[in-house]
């Protein structure tokens, strides 16, 4: 069930910058639409919505949280197989596989390459058959964002 | 809503520019499953029958596979379909990279050309929109740095299939590439996506793939995820030392798929390069030499501790824990390659008695980013040396290279000459048996082929599964459909009652008995790849045996199906018969995909790790067309087959 956004909506257009799945129409000052059949229920649109307009696929209001507070993945290389799934699950592309072996392998290793291009969704740790990655709240940036 | 695959393909027609989606009825996924076998479905009906394989009635199919995306592991791998150009008969080329859930992420499980564009174009398709766009700028340029352009003007995120400059020049031995040179290099289909003026296809989908059972795919996964090995614990002096063990012992033992990908995690392919030239696995010489001609002497550049010297990281392909590629530096005008496999290193060395490892890395990338296969090509070399050194092609005729046995300058002069279609090289570019007939004077006494495909680098004279599946199967020549050797790993008695178990130690005489079992093994493996293509799994992963790697069990908990491994088997059994109906349908004899005598032991050879040995292809094939209720004399599907499948009124 594809996110919504209700009549509530006052065209500020910060979730149609947002998705990354380009399913959020509409003019500026009108109400926006969710594109069911593109919507891939990341939930960002909802993270981002001043006016708690969105609701997601259970039909609750969203929340609006403040981007510093977004959980973002945390790889524990110990258990990673370097299998590429999280980094192809990424739908903004921040997560990608680095360049150079992991210390003391010869793996590549996934890494959060552009913290602020990540919107939270958590895809990759729901996709990663290592259960490798954990979703956590960003403790230091918290603390400098206050 | 449909779960494990999209329910959904993508068809374009390049002459009229016109993009349609369309649905697909479940019916189909239950009976064909996705990936090989919903193109199979498909382009039965769609190219008509003798159609031109480069003409505008051919239709080229980009496939997923039913398993990719699922959570399952080992199932990256995509398809590309069509009518060979190269042997006219079914068509396909396997890769892995991460192209496969670039499709699914669109929203299709395959996408679909037909016709010809009037200028170079290529796909461009996100999941909201599809759409051509000019691909004249890229039009000559290798695969590389094409594909570099092109993420360059999509995103970052984006996954590219494409071809270089073989498949533009319609080499019917040229392939598609992705990921800066993994090639879908089999069946000439690079010539196919050429002629259809397609550079590429390029996929930026977001799209999230559902399955049925999201927790008994984790629970699954995690228990085959602890079943791969880690890296075999000894040196690459060792594993060729095996392969003497391996040619001396009177006995062998049923091998454990373990054992292999533990030597794949560490080395890749290339952990066979030695230990298959040393007992026998190895074609050498155009498959006229054996393993003495190119001793451990010869083959010590190719040593894989070698090749792992020049590896900066490991490749994974997606959804991959094992890792068998790699990333390899090297000297000269290019500057990194994909780690070499065990065929190109192969049909680039032993088969040209090429001891060079330098020149091998080289060519390796050179056909990569021309996109053209490297096994054909190093065997259409290998082919031409062997004319050279009979007089049949001349200093003249090769534009002054002195084509010897071993002289690694002339043979990279030669296929050079080949991706550049110059000379020599252009009556080669198309491969051997097309190059014989071109040059003619005696010259097919030299070819080895199966229906116009160069087969690959594992002999039938040393495990005659190989020359079985190189012969009978509808995509010829090809070594990842069956073998005496992948039953045994594949261990799918374990799972599906009644099929016959190998003993553990067993004397290697009986490898080359042509008795029913061996027809019934070699039936069984060809309807298990049949579902391993349509689920989009890597054949290397099915190694694990199927008391490790859960393929039937993840398909159920993936589309909520509830079938018995038994009927899966069932499900590559109406594939195969459906695509040896493709064949029939556009007139090729089965028959004649036999594979040349020479690679059959006829007459046997003399000496080596496969002295005096022949394999029964008669008996052999007879036997296999008989297991799928065909006619056991011309190869053909009887009336009452069709029936049974549902195919009678195609």
């Amino acid at each position: 069930m594809p996110y919504r956004i209700t009549e509530n909506c006052n065209g500020c257009g910060a979730c149609k910058r947002t998705c990354p799945a380009g399913a959020i129409s509409g003019e500026r000052k009108t109400v926006h639409a969710v594109d069911d059949d593109a919507c891939i229920e990341c939930g960002a649109c909802g993270r981002v919505c001043p006016r708690g307009s969105v609701l997601d696929r259970n039909h609750d209001v969203c929340v609006m949280v403040k981007r510093s507070e977004w959980p973002r993945p945390d790889v524990s290389l110990k258990s990673c197989t370097a299998c590429g799934i999280c980094v192809e699950a990424c739908p903004v592309g921040c997560l990608v596989m680095a360049e150079t072996p992991r210390k003391g392998g010869v793996d590549a290793w996934p890494y959060l390459k552009d913290e602020k291009a990540c919107i939270g969704c958590g895809f990759c740790g729901e996709e990663c058959p290592a259960e490798a990655i954990v979703m956590r709240k960003p403790e230091k940036e918290e603390k400098t964002a206050a | 809503m449909s779960f494990g695959y999209m329910g959904k393909i993508l068809l374009v027609d390049l002459g009229s520019g016109e993009l349609k989606e369309r649905s697909v009825p479940d019916e189909v996924y239950e009976k064909y499953l996705s990936g090989m076998g919903l193109a199979a479905r498909l382009l039965y009906d769609m190219i008509p029958a003798g159609a031109d394989p480069l003409g505008p009635d051919n239709v080229l199919g980009f496939v997923s596979g039913l398993l990719t995306g699922t959570g399952s592991l080992f199932t990256g791998r995509w398809m590309v379909t069509g009518k060979s150009p190269l042997t006219g008969t079914w068509g396909d080329a396997n890769c892995g990279g991460f192209f496969s859930p670039a499709i699914k992420r669109c929203g299709y499980d395959g996408i679909f050309f037909k016709g010809i564009g009037k200028s170079p174009v290529y796909l461009y398709a996100n999941g909201i929109k599809a759409e051509l766009r000019d691909a004249s700028h890229l039009w000559g340029k290798d695969t590389v740095e094409a594909e570099q352009s092109l993420i360059a003007e999509a995103s970052p995120t984006a996954h590219v299939a494409l071809i270089g400059p073989a498949g533009e020049r319609l080499s019917l031995i040229s392939g598609v590439s992705t990921d800066r040179g993994r090639m879908a290099a089999r069946s000439g289909l690079g010539a196919v996506m050429g002629s259809k003026r397609l550079k590429a296809v390029v996929l930026d989908g977001k799209k999230r793939i559902r399955v049925h059972d999201p927790g008994a795919m984790r629970t699954l996964t995690k228990k085959c995820n602890g079943s791969v090995p880690p890296s075999i614990p000894i040196s690459g002096g060792m594993n060729a030392m095996m392969g003497i063990l391996l040619r001396v012992l009177p006995t062998a033992m049923a091998m454990d798929g373990r054992l292999v990908l533990s030597m794949y995690r560490k080395w890749g392919t290339t952990a066979l390069n030695q230990m298959s030239i040393e007992w026998g696995d190895s074609p050498i010489k155009n498959w006229a030499g054996d393993n003495e001609d190119f001793g451990l002497g010869r083959s010590a550049q190719v040593n894989p501790d070698e090749i792992r010297k020049r590896e900066k990281i490991k490749y994974h392909c997606y959804s991959c824990p094992l890792g068998c590629g790699g990333i390899c530096t090297m000297e000269g005008k290019y500057r990194e390659t994909h780690k070499p496999e065990y065929e190109s290193v192969l049909a680039l060395g032993g088969l040209c008695l090429n001891e060079d490892a330098r020149s091998i890395f080289y060519l390796n990338e050179l056909l990569n980013r021309a996109g053209m296969d490297t096994i054909s090509a190093g065997a259409t070399a290998a082919f031409a040396i062997e004319c050279y050194e009979n007089g049949i092609l001349t200093r003249e005729d090769t534009g002054g290279l002195e084509l010897a046995w071993g002289n690694t300058g002339a043979m990279v002069a030669l296929i050079e000459k080949m991706v550049a279609r110059e000379g020599i090289g252009d009556v080669l570019a198309d491969g051997s048996k097309i190059a014989a007939a071109r040059i003619g004077r005696g010259a097919e006494r030299y070819l080895v082929h199966a229906g116009g495909q160069e087969p690959a680098m594992h002999d039938g004279r040393s495990d005659p599964g190989y020359a079985v599946h190189y012969s009978v199967e509808p995509t010829p020549g090809r070594h990842t459909l069956g073998s005496w050797v992948y039953y045994e790993m594949w261990q799918l008695w374990k799972t599906v009652k009644g099929l016959p178990k190998p003993a553990l130690f067993y004397f290697k005489g009986s490898k080359y008995k042509a008795d029913g079992e061996k027809a019934r093994i070699a039936a069984v493996n060809s309807k298990f790849m049949n579902v391993v293509n349509g689920s989009g799994m890597c054949m290397f992963g099915s190694f694990l045996g199927a008391g490790r790697i859960p393929t039937f069990a993840w398909l159920n908990a993936a589309t909520g199906w509830n079938r018995t491994p038994a009927e899966y088997l069932e499900i590559g059994e109406r594939i195969q018969t459906l695509k040896q109906a493709f064949n029939v349908k556009h007139g090729i004899e089965p028959l004649a995909l036999r594979l040349s005598a020479r690679a059959l032991g006829l007459p046997p050879q003399p000496k080596g790790a496969n002295k005096g040995r022949t394999v029964d292809i008669e008996k052999l094939t007879r036997q296999y067309w008989m297991e799928f209720g065909w006619d056991p004399e011309t190869g053909k599907p009887t009336g009452e087959c069709m029936s049974k499948w549902g195919l009678e009124s195609r």
